[in-house]
Order: structure tokens, then sequence, then C-alpha cells
């Protein structure tokens, strides 16, 4: 049967998909022509079609100065911990939640828990501000009734590789936790009742018969994360960090690094010769994640 | 005949050892711990935005404040600002999130309809976009110089009208609806504009009000789009006027316009947590209700991958 033939007889249907089409059109693949401008000395007055090629230029600039291994280091970095400590504090948050007999306490513990997920990334960077800044954030104020020094949180990177874990798993343990509760929930009671029978403690029953069952379940929320583990959190990086230099040297991430190469410089060519890089960088980890998960378990692979 | 009953009975005791009961209670006081350290950054800004300013200057943000004062509502609630950006936050959310849900819903349709041949190559085509992203300066350059969309309130809403996670969730969903009911609607001479709005969308209910509030999360909450594309402060959403108060050097002018008694003390820490609780209380008050069907979208979208 011939194409047209084919969206003729179902027009109405495909009239159905046209505005998603369009979308798609428009903000997916039109802007995948953007990734040409690393190729290109960009001018908008001339025009992309008419700016002049310069082959491999822009990337030489973001590849020599040595930029590029501190922001690719920093994605990866952050989003480990992201992972390891998101998901590791969700799955014992579940298991605890589980173990809750009054419901009515499990269900206040899991909406609290769960509240901050629902909450933007600006709000949450003027929360970290009235936690940590220097003269009147709450942390301080309590490090010197204790009698101690306080610390100038915004002005040494060091410490926010540890604050920004802190700060994720605030706000998507309860996400990550109301999944692991759900697989953890389908588990048969059969098990539990002849592992009691047998005399296996809570903390047995924990160990042999719950974590084993909702391993799928974190194995594959862990490789969803790591196929875009070059994607760095932009709305909380740049939220919560912003234009702070002082920090850039553990914080700064491929995203907030093309962000400021296209606001603040006006670095057409450079911003997207990184921008290029990251979605070849994307690509090349799914890929990867998905032979991984095929090795893992066949039928949740992607392709 | 004795003994299998007695030793039932004692390992069904277990959990009434001192070891199990240790066990029991950590496992209660790290949820409890872990629950008080969500909620507290949320009682600190409330708390502090009724803290008088000269409190929080001189003793910083504190969990229970000695004096308290309504001066950052009332200066919040004089001024312009918030309201053109509770205003756009609005226009944005309710617009986009109606908008979203009538394209997202009719393309996830197409997708799951067996009649369409060419449905896997339009899922593979949407499938694609999550997985070899734009960049951002093709997309920069595509909605503020060929769109001309630069300081538009559209430029907050048409970007994100289809989401293919979304789209997936709901074609997960449409594939559960029997096809007998098209196929029974067909013979009794219904077009298929009328099988999908009069027949498909109220069997589909629970499934799009789950989509339609996460997409207004995701409109409320964004300030992706107005950092890139909005410069003009009447159109600041809530998020970005949230910013502006932190790194906006001339805050009074921002936050008060010329409507401003410039003698009068600004005080900046307390509008800020106020425009804080403003901006999430919409939100805090609303969770009671639409909770649970995030809870179910969530889970529908993790067995979904």
């Amino acid at each position: 049967m011939g194409f047209f033939k084919e969206i003729y007889r179902n027009r109405s249907l495909y009239t159905l998909a046209l505005p998603g089409l369009l979308f798609l059109v428009i903000f997916a693949y039109i802007p995948m022509f953007g990734h040409l401008i690393a190729f290109k000395k960009f001018n908008a007055t001339i025009g992309f079609w008419n700016s002049p090629w310069v082959g491999f230029k822009n990337f030489e600039f973001f590849f020599s100065s040595g930029q590029w291994l501190e922001v690719t280091w920093n994605t990866i970095f952050l989003n480990s911990l992201f992972i390891i400590f998101g998901l590791g504090l969700a799955v014992v948050m579940a298991i605890l939640l589980n173990e809750i007999r009054l419901a009515i306490v499990k269900r206040f513990a899991q909406s609290i828990i769960f509240m901050p997920y629902f909450i933007s990334w600006m709000v949450v960077s003027l929360m970290v501000y009235a936690l940590l800044n220097t003269t009147d954030g709450m942390i301080n104020q309590m490090l010197k009734s204790l009698g101690m020094d306080a610390v100038g949180w915004y002005n040494n990177a060091n410490f926010w590789p540890s604050i920004l874990t802190i700060v994720y798993v605030w706000k998507m343990a309860g996400y990550y936790s109301i999944i692991f509760l759900a697989s953890i929930t389908g588990i048969s009671s059969d098990y539990y009742e002849s592992a009691r029978i047998d005399g296996a403690t809570r903390f047995q029953q924990i160990r042999h018969i719950t974590l084993p069952l909702i391993r799928p379940t974190i194995i594959v929320l862990a490789l969803l994360a790591v196929g875009r583990i070059f994607y760095g959190d932009f709305a909380m990086i740049y939220g919560i960090i912003g234009d702070n230099a002082a920090l850039f040297s553990t914080t700064d991430v491929i995203d907030t690094f093309s962000y400021r190469a296209l606001r603040q410089l006006g670095d057409f060519g450079m911003s997207s010769s990184v921008a290029l890089y990251q979605s070849i960088m994307g690509v090349v980890a799914i890929i990867l994640f998905n032979w991984i998960i095929r090795k893992v378990d066949k039928d949740s692979a992607l392709f | 005949m004795e003994q299998p009953a007695l030793r039932k009975r004692r390992n069904l005791d277990v959990e009434y050892t001192w070891t199990g009961r240790l066990f029991t209670w950590s496992g209660y006081i790290l949820v409890a711990l872990f629950t008080i350290f969500c909620l507290v950054p949320f009682w600190m800004v409330l708390i502090n935005s009724f803290a008088a300013e000269k409190e929080i200057m001189t003793n910083g943000f504190q969990l229970f404040p000695a004096d308290f004062s309504l001066d950052a509502y009332k200066m919040l609630f004089k001024s312009n600002q918030i309201y053109s950006s509770y205003f756009v936050t609005i226009f944005v959310t309710i617009v986009g999130t109606v908008l979203a849900m009538l394209v997202t819903s009719m393309y996830a349709y197409v997708l799951a309809h067996r009649k369409v041949k060419y449905r896997n190559f339009l899922s593979f085509m949407t499938y694609l976009t999550m997985i070899f992203g734009a960049g951002l300066v093709g997309f920069y350059i595509t909605i503020a110089i060929y769109l001309d969309l630069k300081d538009s309130i559209w430029a907050l809403i048409l970007p994100y009208l289809l989401n293919p996670f979304f789209a997936f969730i709901l074609v997960a969903f449409y594939r559960s609806v029997p096809y007998e009911l098209n196929e029974a609607a067909t013979v009794d001479g219904a077009s298929e504009y009328k099988i999908f709005f009069k027949i498909v969308w109220p069997i589909s209910l629970p499934a799009i009000s789950t989509v339609s509030l996460f997409y207004a999360l995701t409109f409320w909450n964004d300030f992706w789009l107005s950092l890139l594309f909005i410069d003009n402060h009447k159109l600041h959403p809530l998020q970005i006027m949230l910013r502006q108060l932190i790194s906006n050097a001339n805050m009074k002018q921002y936050v008060a316009g010329a409507a401003m008694d410039y003698a009068q003390a600004i005080p900046t820490y307390g509008l800020q947590m106020a425009t804080v609780c403003l901006t999430i209380g919409p939100i805090i008050l609303l969770y009671p209700f639409v909770q649970k069907f995030f809870v179910k979208g969530i889970t529908i979208g993790a067995v979904k991958g």
C-alpha cells in the first residue's frame, strides 16, 4: 500500500497527530541543525546559512582549555553521587516505611518525604541560601551558638559536591521511595509468612526476601540514570550555584558551561560544540547502558 | 505432635524479642529523622517570612524567631511585581497544561492506534528526541531568532507542549483500552474524531488527569525557558522573580516599580521568604488532594520504563 493511500485512508487519525508532529519538527528536529553551528563562525545578522564554515576551530577552544575535562568530570561525578545516594536512601526509606504497621503514620511520613519533589529548584536555592549564607544562615548561626566559627560555605568549592548530594537526596528520595515502595508492596506475603514460620527475623526477611526481589527495580532505575549521566541537571545546578564563579571548580557541569558560553559570552560556536560533544557522549552512554541492561535483564532492553 | 506447634508459635514471636524491637524502633526513629529533615526547610521559610527583618539581621534565620512582623507581605502586596509574576505563572500553567494535554493526548492516541500503519515510525521519531538532544544553541536560535518569540509569553508555553515521556505513559494507557470499543463505534458510523473525543477521552480520564498534573507542575516550576527568552520584567514568572530577589542589585525598584516610597527600608530577607511562600503556597495547599495522582503516575511510568 502506498504512502499517500495510507495517509488518505486514515486522514482523520493523522490530523489528530498533526499538532504533535509539528511540535516535534519545530522544537526537536529543526533545532538539531544547531549542531552544525559547532563547525561555523555564527553571525546572527547574516544568518545561519551564510555564516562561514570554520572546521573544528570551535572544538579546539573548548578542548584545549582543559575546561572540558573539568566540566565532564563534574557532570559524571555529581551524577554518580546523586544516583548512589539518591537511590540508596530511597531504598532504605521504602523498606523502613514498609515496616511501619500504623497506616496513618506510614502515610503521613510518606507524604512529607515526597513533598520536596514538588518544589522548584529556584525555591530550593533560596532555602539553601537561608541555611548556608555566611552571615545570617541558620547553620552558621547554630555553629556560632555552639562556640564555633562561621563557615564560608559559598566561598569554598570543596563543600559543594556533598551539599548538592544532600540537597538532591532531600528533593528526590521521596520520589524514588514511592517506586520502591510500590515494588515492595507487590511482593507476595506468602514469602514472608513462610520465612517467619522458619524463624527468620525481620532483618533476615529484608535481607533475603525484600532486597533480592526489588533488585530488578533498583537496577533499572540506576541504569536509566546512568544513560543520562552526561546530562547535568541544569535547573538544579544553575538554580543553586548561579553565577558564583568561586564554586565552578567542583560544580560547573556541561549544561551550565554551555549555557554561560551562549548567554554570557554570546559565543554560539563554542556553546554548540560543547552541546554536540554532550549529545554524542549521551548517545554513547545510552548504547552502553542498553548493552549492559541486555546482559542483566533482556526484557528491559530498549532496542 | 506438640512440638511443631510450639516451635511455630515461638518463631512467630520473633518480632517481640529485644532484637526485633530494637530493629523496629530504630526504623521508626530513622523515618522520623528523615521526615523532620524534609520538613525543616519548609518550616524555616514559612516562619521566617513572618519574622521581623531586624530579627533576621541580628540573629540570622532561626527555627523559632522571637519577633514577628507582616512587613514583608504588606510590601509585597503593595508592589506591582508580585501581581504580574503571579499572573504570568498562572496563565502559563493553565494555558500550557490545556494545550499540552490536547496535543499530547491526540498524538499518543494515534501512536497507540492499530489502524495507523506508520505508528511505529512515529514512535521511533518521538523516542529519538529523547536520546539525541538538539542542544542549547539550536533550540535557542530556533525560538529566539526564527520564531521571534523573545520576550513573548508563548516562549514559556510552546516548547513544552509535547513531552515524549508523558506521551508514552498515555500510549501505554490507550493500548489497554479494548479495541472492540473502537470497532463497535466505527460500525455505528462514528468518525475517528468522535470516537476519540466522545469515547476514548472520558474513559481515559484517570490517565489524562495524572498527566495533566505532571504538566501543570512542570509549567509552574519552570524557570529554564524564562531564563533563556524573557528579559522584560513584566513577563517574569514567579520563579524568575525569586531569582531576581537574590541577584538583582536594584531590588527595591524591581519589586515595587514606580509606586515605591524610597525612604522606606526594604526587608530583603523577608521579601525573599514571603515570595517563596507565595510561590509554593498553591502547590502545598493542593498537595493533599493531588498526591495520589502523582503516586499513580510515577508507578505507571516506572513499570513502563
